[in-house]
């Protein structure tokens, strides 16, 4: 069956729609097509046409033209247009014409760079050029990175990488730098927030180095679909840069198909569970041979579905290859095989956390199932895009789970297929960022009197800061550095830290293996001792966990359970750096505080009823964090106006109003702040509303949240009063079945309440 | 700075022949000792990135009144500069560059100095002896690690007292550029003074080890210097060395390795003779006996002795032995299957 025959199927199938709320049938897009620019270098046309290709869609040709005329630029296109040709027929043309030429690629990820790099190969070799392209990252062997540095045209590598393992070392790489001529950073959307803000200063590093050795490289930036592409790209490079987003790729007809599970409990309101309404979705799926990919939000889920599925379809030597989960965590080998399997047509359904989400090239899918929705319209339509033929028709289901947002989401269709996709904000003026980088900065080259670090505003002062605190030492006019320590290596370019535990297989005693590996933020999460492990639908079941090894060992089991844990997130304040708490006023403070995680149980659930079958308790440390944090304390006489339910929902409107506003006047990534309320809190004993930052040591988000604390209450009552629901939308408080019926109302009151306090 | 002569007994030794076996890498000739360069620096940090400087390079060479270590400071940044070129000056003087380490450390530091500095650090491709994976080779089988100042003690015996440890100078340095005190340098310079002695030391004594590896005295540096040797393909030196390890744990090993050594020469009697001498000295546990069994049948096609030779091999493998279980077991199942080999192929010639 092909999606169009099984798409009537449902359509006839009065049972299955009586839960579809919306059937949206996105038009078909011709192709529109452009002939080689003259700009590109004539020998890559034969090459071209080798592989099938006789004209570019209109939106590489721009690309190809802008680029070989010397602009910078970014791209936006969706999944599966054709992405990488914008960038490499340019690059090679550049380096046929000059084989000195030096291009550099980043990639947010290493999966994504080694995917990336065997198109490259396939058109190199096509071409029959001495071309040489290299990935540089930590799983370079150390022999071959003398060849990289030296030989290598095209460097393919992580910002993690280029900010400690080129920057520091740059006298390594002279060959690059004095030849680097262009840089290309694809999926410039993911570097938003805290990450954007590190990725930008970097770039500064890096130009700063390209200035030294004389070369001035053009920048090519590739986006999928967010809100404001070009002032994203302007603001990571901090240069202009031209859009090409006319988007020439064909594409099929969609199907967009919102799915609400059915009510079972009429008086108590309660739907399905979402998992199981995919499970049979996604079984259709499998079952009419079409290909498909499933999205579900937890790795958890993301196993659950995966067994499911290949019950379905086990040989009765119990093999299902046919089926995979995909999730991080998975080996590379792993993974590399899953996406070849899905390109080369091997496997029929795949389900993936959003570790798919990115560019990686597993072609174009038939059809797409989101598991819940992930959060931000941007990801769902990037999910969404992993379907999407461009000549036949597609399909996406989106199943809404029983959260009050999913059911928003349902409830109101056009929220999703109308709005535009989230900005992405960053800010590489942060101080506490850009202090760091301005460090590693001046490791790498000194400043001279009146140097300039990008656009960074007042260079001057922070070397005269540094070389008060004698990291710097300001002598004949420059500033060199004065510390015995590589500053590098001290700064992380993410949140999360970057240790993983080895999950180590020991069903066979003589035989241990590696078969994957989790950060450690998760590990209590999913492999505490006697955790059900699911692994591509297998159970394992932990046997120990060697927390200071970062190691945990499974073994191979068969139970009709799975296990789920219960996160406890605790705040305690460790100091008050600054307090404003006047009678009559309104009491807000800064200061330190703890983020404690624990997991102290879970449960076993059972396979297909899901219902609850015992407990268990784990023993674990708790992870810590430590991050400053601005609050504000509830008065007394305004909360005593409302019940304790009417508080609470209250509370929880303004924290999602704070969720939406804190990211854009912080310019921060939604990821990077929490907003907390507590009725009664431990920092303050009494109804307090809480912004903290979400990485070790804090960034500095808190301490402007608290320097814009009235501006910030100010937007959130704009927001909410201006906003045209009823009594809450996601847009706002937040909709009614998280916040109640008076959760709009309350929240209003309390925002009021605040700012008539607040001095100005 | 300069030593007098006699305190380096060894320096007669100090030739190209032994450079050759020491390192595979063209070696200046004729090879004028005084055109060789020892080379030391003290940094601002063990980073090796782009902000560590060298404050500090000692530079040492032979003279007609002794051994000159010559140390440039720089006693502020700005200085840097100067203080290259004139190190640059020196290289430029030179055919061979000698340091401890230097082939991680010092050169490609220096190297980047020089391109901070827009310096042409094409001076530094000069051939290059780094000491340390030499030493490495040839002691740390008998000492497990090999500081400097370990094999000072160890090899050299003049063990060093009072030294200010490598890490703590950048720390002097820092103080001294805030202090303007230059004593706090001075434990800094006499560090760096002895690495730099200590360098021609162990260069000659090397030599005089290689040229003459009759005088080594510890089994351990006489095994291991055959395996260096051999893996610098000078087969015929390592077999001399080989023979020279008295009986002891490292016999079995070097006799071993002399036959393998032989057989890859094409000098098969000379290794069979070994393996036979090593089997009736009861030395070398199944080793021997496999390697006759391939002889046997790939040399001599004598098929009855390649079998005789596997199946003593296996009858021996079943003796209790120290030999690691997992190990034990993968030898048998290699003979098992040789065996069976060797059988099948008898019994067809048989028909």
């Amino acid at each position: 069956m092909n999606v169009d025959q099984l798409a009537d199927v449902l359509r006839k199938d009065p049972e299955f729609m009586e839960n579809v709320v919306r059937w949206e049938e996105l038009p078909a897009r011709e192709a529109r097509y452009a002939d080689f620019p003259s700009q590109l270098d004539a020998r890559l046309i034969p090459v071209l046409e080798k592989r099938g290709i006789h004209s570019l869609y209109t939106h590489q040709a721009h690309a190809v033209r802008e680029i070989l005329d010397g602009h910078d630029v970014v791209v936006v296109t969706p999944t599966a247009s054709g992405k990488t040709m914008c960038y490499n027929l340019p690059i090679l043309s550049a380096i046929l014409r000059n084989p000195d030429t030096r291009a550099l690629y980043l990639f947010p990820t290493k999966a994504l760079s080694s995917d990336q790099v065997n198109e490259l190969y396939d058109l190199i070799q096509l071409s029959g050029a001495d071309i040489k392209t290299y990935t540089y990252d930590g799983d370079t062997p150390g022999a071959a990175r003398k060849a990289v540095r030296q030989a290598g045209h095209i460097v393919v590598t992580n910002p993690d990488m280029l900010h400690s393992g080129i920057l520091p070392h740059h006298t390594k790489w002279v060959k690059l730098f004095e030849n680097l001529r262009y840089i290309v950073i694809d999926e410039i959307h993911t570097y938003r927030g805290v990450f954007g803000s590190n990725l930008a200063n970097v770039l500064r590093r890096l130009i700063r180095l390209c200035d030294f050795y004389g070369s001035h490289p053009q920048f090519i930036l590739c986006s999928a679909t967010i809100a404001n592409p070009k002032e994203l790209a302007e603001t990571l490079t901090g240069r202009p840069i031209e859009l090409i987003d006319d988007n020439g790729a064909p594409m099929g007809k969609r199907h967009f198909v919102f799915y609400n599970p059915p009510v079972i409990n009429q008086q108590l309101g309660i739907r399905k569970g979402a998992m199981g309404e995919v499970r049979n979705i996604s079984g259709m799926l499998l079952k009419n041979g079409i290909q498909a990919i499933t999205f579900a939000r937890s790795r958890l889920v993301v196993e659950v579905l995966t067994r499911y599925l290949k019950d379905m379809v086990r040989d009765p030597l119990g093999n299902a290859g046919r089926v995979r989960g995909y999730r991080g965590g998975y080996l590379p080998t792993t993974r590399h095989e899953i996406e070849r399997g899905l390109r080369e047509g091997k496997v029929d359904a795949v389900v993936s956390t959003n570790a798919l989400e990115l560019g990686i090239d597993i072609g174009a899918l038939d059809a797409c199932v989101l598991c819940g929705y992930p959060g931000t319209i941007a990801s769902a339509w990037q999910q969404a895009g992993r379907a999407g033929r461009r000549k036949a028709s597609s399909i996406v289901f989106f199943v809404a789970n029983s959260s009050a947002l999913d059911q928003y989401i349902v409830a109101h269709p056009d929220y999703f297929l109308k709005r535009s996709p989230e900005n992405a904000l960053l800010n590489p003026d942060n101080i506490y960022i850009l202090l760091n980088h301005f460090k590693c900065a001046a490791y790498e080259l000194p400043f001279e009197d009146g140097d300039a670090f990008g656009n960074a505003p007042s260079p001057d002062m922070l070397m005269e800061y540094l070389t008060d605190s004698n990291i710097l030492r300001h002598v004949g006019g420059r500033y060199h550095w004065m510390a015995d320590d590589f500053p590098a290596s001290s700064l992380s370019l993410r949140s999360a830290a970057e240790e993983n535990f080895a999950i180590i297989d020991i069903t066979d005693p003589a035989h241990h293996r590696v078969i994957g590996e989790m950060d450690r933020f998760t590990v209590p999460m999913l492999l505490h001792e006697n955790a059900i492990y699911m692994h591509e639908g297998m159970q394992y079941q932990v046997e120990k966990l060697d927390f200071d090894a970062c190691k945990a060992f499974i073994r191979q089991v068969d139970v009709g359970y799975y296990t789920d844990a219960d996160l406890n997130i605790s705040l305690s304040l460790l100091d008050i750096e600054e307090e404003v708490d006047q009678p009559g006023g309104l009491s807000r403070a800064l200061g330190e505080i703890k983020v404690s995680a624990l997991v102290t149980m879970f449960k076993k659930i059972r396979f297909d009823t899901h219902e609850n079958l015992g407990f268990g308790h784990v023993r674990l440390p708790e992870t810590d964090m430590h991050t400053t944090a601005m609050w504000w304390k509830l008065p007394d006489d305004l909360c005593s106006r409302f019940d304790n339910d009417q508080l609470k929902n209250g509370m929880l409107g303004v924290a999602n109003l704070l969720r939406i506003v804190a990211p854009l006047y912080l310019m921060c990534s939604p990821q990077d702040v929490c907003v907390v309320y507590q009725v009664k809190s431990p920092i303050t004993d009494k109804p307090t509303l809480i912004i903290y930052d979400n990485y070790p040591g804090g960034v500095g988000l808190a301490q402007k949240a608290y320097s814009m604390q009235r501006l910030l209450l100010e937007k959130c009552l704009e927001i909410v009063t201006g906003c045209t629901c009823s009594q809450g939308c996601p847009s706002c408080v937040g909709p009614i079945g998280e916040v109640g019926l008076d959760g709009k109302e309350t929240a209003i009151r309390i925002l009021r309440d605040m700012l008539l306090r607040s001095d100005h | 700075m300069i030593r007098p002569t006699h305190e380096f007994p060894e320096l007669s030794a100090l030739t190209r022949h032994p450079l050759m076996l020491m390192q595979h890498e063209e070696m200046p000739d004729p090879l004028n000792p005084r055109r060789i360069l020892f080379l030391d620096t003290e940094t601002t940090g063990l980073g090796g990135g782009a902000g560590t400087v060298a404050f500090e390079i000692g530079i040492g060479r032979m003279t007609s009144e002794g051994f000159a270590v010559t140390q440039y400071v720089m006693r502020d940044y700005p200085e840097e500069r100067f203080m290259l070129e004139k190190v640059r000056e020196q290289i430029l003087e030179s055919d061979l560059i000698c340091t401890f380490n230097g082939k991680t450390f010092d050169i490609p530091l220096l190297r980047t100095r020089f391109l901070m500095n827009r310096i042409n650090p094409d001076c530094l491709d000069l051939p290059h002896i780094d000491l340390l994976p030499i030493a490495r080779r040839i002691y740390k089988l008998r000492l497990s690690q090999c500081r400097l100042s370990r094999i000072e003690t160890e090899v050299l015996g003049i063990p060093r007292t009072g030294d200010l440890p490598g890490s703590e100078a950048p720390d002097r340095f820092f103080r001294f550029l805030k202090t303007g005190e230059f004593a706090l340098l001075d434990d800094v310079l006499t560090h760096n003074e002895q690495d730099v002695a200590s360098m021609l030391l162990l260069l000659s004594h090397l030599c005089a080890q290689y040229a003459q590896p009759e005088q080594i005295s510890f089994q351990e540096d006489l095994f291991s210097m055959g395996a260096a040797l051999e893996k610098e393909h000078h087969a015929s030196e390592s077999r001399r060395v080989f023979r020279l390890v008295p009986a002891g744990k490292l016999h079995s090993s070097s006799q071993l390795r002399l036959a393998a050594s032989h057989r890859r020469d094409g000098q098969i009697e000379h290794a069979r003779q070994i393996y036979l001498d090593m089997i009736s000295r009861k030395e070398g546990g199944v080793e021997p006996y496999i390697a006759l069994a391939k002889y046997y049948e790939h040399v001599e096609c004598n098929l009855p002795q390649a079998l005789e030779m596997t199946r003593k091999a296996l009858f021996l493998l079943a003796e209790p032995s120290l030999m690691d279980p997992a190990t034990v077991q993968e030898t048998r199942n290699a003979l098992q299957y040789r065996y069976d080999r060797l059988q099948k192929r008898l019994t067809r010639k048989g028909i």
